[in-house]
């Protein structure tokens, strides 16, 4: 019954593609006001379809449907409640179908945005017939080499053997389903990660859909980049949470220790944050200056083809990592869609290449522009060096046949000092003024966060660190953080006086009068954090594994760990064995940790749930290695100033809510004429 | 007066923090290099999913960490351990590219960037500006 209603609400989200894009397409050559009331249907179709598509989804899995093959081979009834929500999107089938309901979501949100305006909106018209060739591409897919609702025709006895795409098939259903992969039903974050990640992926879609429209109509000018000013920043932040995210739950689940691996699938969500990271601030320099107009559109055509790559390195199963489930059909033809989107989006930004290529130039690198351009600089060719450090490998292995090995040594190496270029850039940048800057104005801007930053650095070099990572990049983050509080204190004692009002409040109002700047800061503050979280816990961890018996101790980083006694208990879902280890401080007991190993299912492969005693000078890390009546093998490791990477991350992300939903604060009556604050940089 | 006194003190400190900094980072790093863990992240465990052999619980990988540190106790160079290593599992195990052979794209795409980008960059500039001094008013 789910099978069929699912299945034909996406035959219903297809053909409603097919609609808008004939409606849109007819609609876009000769726009008029109004002309969105023939994109209603199409539009509904859509949204409606994917809606009922997934909840039919959710539906079957809850109702422990094992007729239909996503169910049986991706959720079992004993799976908990949260997590079968999660197997909606956590294999192939679902993920796509996740992808599709996110795109309805915005082309939703598209069409009430163009729907708004009075006048004849060829460009909002423009960009919702693209959104529909994107969501017809989608659901395709669904109907045809990814389809979610494909029912079971031989089930095993846990599981599904074969099934046929079409739902009124005779399903057979098995017994019982194989439940989600281990990995995947370990952490709650899991249920997070993915949605915020394919909200920031599927949303760079907007800004996309408006850059080819104006390219299709023959718009030069920034309008489309204002238009989709909103939508960008929501899919950045969206896309910043979800990696963040995706390093927590790697750092709480996997038990090796870590939250970064340059893993192919996690490169495939960096890269496109790198390149909307530097859309967003080339965005600027148009909107400001008029510069970057073809750099512009060369970003978000490339971000936007980079998150089908993403798509289709996590999904067609061509590289094996923790993230590929699944061999698939939909590999060739997701790699078919990338080269369609390359070409035909290239193929038209060098036929309108005339209506964009004059802009005006750059008076002088020592400018806000110019630290914007050497930004962009650098993170396009982080870009490029990801891009092709991870591709290499299989390009290498599917061109000559032979293996070659690209991994942490060589993206740390690049990535390093392409950083710290990047912080420098984030300090310098937002206090120098645009066109042509005074070294004396800015030097008087960054003396004193200067001083700071080498009065803490020296610190550290006193308490006698001598790690040349860290120094430098302590000094480039306080130096970033000074920077911004030096920018506001001046702008608030400026404000406070002129509306003869507290420093604090002051500060405030300076920060909701230009939300975009101040946004910006914010998040370059959450940055800068996160990248002294980076140089402290990668540069100062400790290291140890232990082995031990029971009653024995052993001491890592100024803590003795006891092993107290074993446990084991047999959940409806998983068997779990873990060992109980009583930490302590130099005589004193701070409490118990219990690192554990968990076995779901018929799974023969053990998942470690390492234990985690947070506090706010660091974590101390237990991960189980291995474990019998006589020993256990215990990996230890002491992160300090590790939650400096979350909080900086959750921050740099969420900046974007006080960009878009801080209103501007009533004007006050000035005592004494105020420039604004924010903008004395230019 | 007072203002110079300050100014200069400002200075005197700022110069000593300097020193200080050049000092420790000239100095470096007292503790001797952890061979094992910078060589157990530049390899990887052949039957795990892309993990390094530092980083795996498989009993495959625990024996080759065993091994790389028998050779590095035992005083072998990094060029032997890797050269151990690839022969018994293929070049594809080595993370840390060489810049050389097959792998020299790696290392040169990235770097080519960097000079195109650069190159791009200064092309954009306004020509007036090398020429300052004649568009000044007097």
């Amino acid at each position: 019954m789910a099978a069929n209603i699912g299945f034909l609400a996406i035959v219903v989200a297809t053909l409603s593609s097919v609609w808008l894009i004939v409606e849109g397409y007819g609609a876009m050559r000769n726009p008029e006001p109004g002309g969105f009331q023939r994109l209603r249907g199409p539009v509904l179709g859509i949204v409606g379809g994917a809606l009922v598509a997934m909840g039919a989804l959710e539906l079957a899995i809850l109702t422990d449907d094992f007729s239909i093959e996503y169910v049986a081979n991706n959720s079992a009834s004993t799976t908990p409640f949260l997590f079968k929500i999660a197997s909606g999107w956590a294999a192939l089938e679902g993920s796509i179908l996740l992808w599709a309901l996110v795109l309805a979501g915005f082309v939703y949100s598209v069409y009430r945005q163009a729907a708004k305006r009075s006048d004849a909106d060829g460009l909002g018209l423009g960009a919702l017939f693209v959104l529909g060739i994107v969501s017809l591409f989608f659901f395709g897919v669904m109907l045809t080499v990814s389809n979610p609702f494909r029912v079971c025709i031989d089930p095993a006895v846990v599981g599904c053997f074969e099934a046929a795409n079409l739902p009124w098939s005779g399903a057979l259903a098995a017994a019982e389903g194989r439940g989600p992969n281990p990995l995947l039903q370990n952490h709650i974050l899991m249920a997070v990660h993915p949605p915020m990640l394919y909200l920031g992926y599927v949303g760079m879609v907007v800004p996309f859909a408006f850059a080819m429209s104006a390219l299709l109509r023959g718009e030069s000018g920034s309008t489309w980049l204002k238009r989709t000013r909103v939508w960008t920043l929501v899919a950045w932040g969206f896309l910043t949470v979800g990696i963040v995210l995706g390093g927590l739950w790697s750092y709480e689940v996997l038990g090796w220790g870590g939250y970064w691996a340059w893993d192919p699938v996690e490169n495939a969500s960096f890269i496109p944050w790198l390149t909307a990271t530097a859309f967003l601030h080339s965005s600027v320099v148009q909107e400001r200056r008029g510069m970057l107009q073809a750099w512009n559109f060369v970003l978000i055509i490339a971000t936007f083809a980079l998150t089908i790559l993403g798509t289709f390195l996590t999904r067609s199963g061509v590289i094996v990592s923790v993230h590929s489930f699944t061999q698939s059909a939909i590999g060739p033809v997701l790699l078919w869609f990338l080269m369609l989107v390359l070409v035909a989006s290239f193929g038209l930004f060098a036929a309108r290449i005339h209506l964009v290529a004059s802009s005006p130039r750059l008076d002088s690198m020592a400018s806000r522009e110019g630290v914007f351009l050497f930004n962009n600089l650098l993170l396009t060719v982080f870009a490029v060096m990801v891009t092709v450090g991870t591709l290499y490998p299989m390009f290498t292995e599917a061109v000559t046949g032979d293996q070659v090995g690209v991994g942490r040594p060589f993206f740390d190496r690049m990535a390093i000092p392409l950083s710290f270029g990047l912080l420098l850039a984030m300090g310098l940048g937002p206090i120098t003024p645009y066109r042509a800057a005074k070294g004396s104005v800015v030097w008087q801007r960054i003396r004193m966060p200067l001083q700071v930053a080498l009065a803490a650095t020296a610190l550290a070099v006193v308490l006698g660190y001598r790690n040349r990572f860290l120094l430098i990049g302590t000094l480039l983050a306080v130096f970033v953080m000074g920077t911004i509080v030096r920018n506001l204190w001046t702008s608030a004692r400026k404000a406070a006086g002129g509306w003869e009002i507290s420093i604090p409040r002051a500060a405030l109002r300076v920060m909701r009068n230009d939300t975009g700047y101040w946004g910006g800061q914010i998040s370059h503050f959450g940055i800068a954090l996160l990248a002294l979280g980076i140089a402290i816990s990668a540069n100062l961890s400790v290291e140890a594994e232990v082995v031990l018996v029971p009653g024995g101790t052993a001491t890592v980083a100024g803590y003795d760990l006891t092993y107290v006694e074993a446990f084991s208990r047999e959940e409806p879902h998983r068997f779990v064995v873990g060992a109980e280890i009583e930490i302590s401080r130099n005589g004193r007991v701070l409490g118990t940790e219990e690192p554990r190993l968990n076995r779901y299912g018929t799974s023969q492969q053990s998942i470690a749930t390492p234990s985690v005693d947070e506090s706010l000078t660091g974590d101390l890390y237990l991960s189980l290695k291995s474990i019998n009546p006589e020993r256990i093998t215990l990996g230890v490791w002491w992160f300090p100033f590790i939650w400096l990477i979350w909080v900086g991350g959750l921050m740099a992300g969420a900046a974007v809510l006080w960009s878009r939903l801080v209103r501007k604060p009533k004007p006050l009556k000035e005592r004494v004429p105020v420039s604004q604050g924010a903008d004395d940089g230019g | 007066m007072a203002g110079d006194i300050r100014r200069t003190a400002t200075w005197a400190i700022t110069g000593v923090l300097a020193i200080v900094i050049l000092v420790g980072f000239v100095q470096g790093d007292p503790e001797p290099e952890d061979r094992v863990a910078r060589l157990g992240s530049a390899i990887k465990c052949p039957v795990c999913q892309g993990e390094a052999i530092i980083d795996s619980p498989s009993p495959t990988a625990e024996a080759m960490m065993d091994v790389l540190e028998e050779k590095v106790a035992a005083g072998e160079t990094d060029g032997q351990i890797v050269d151990y290593f690839t022969a018994r599992f293929g070049d594809g195990i080595y993370l840390d590219p060489p810049f050389a052979g097959r792998t020299l794209l790696v290392w040169l795409i990235p770097m080519a960037a960097v000079v195109g980008g650069f190159w791009m960059i200064l092309s954009r500039r306004r020509v007036a500006v090398d020429e300052p001094a004649e568009a000044e008013p007097s």
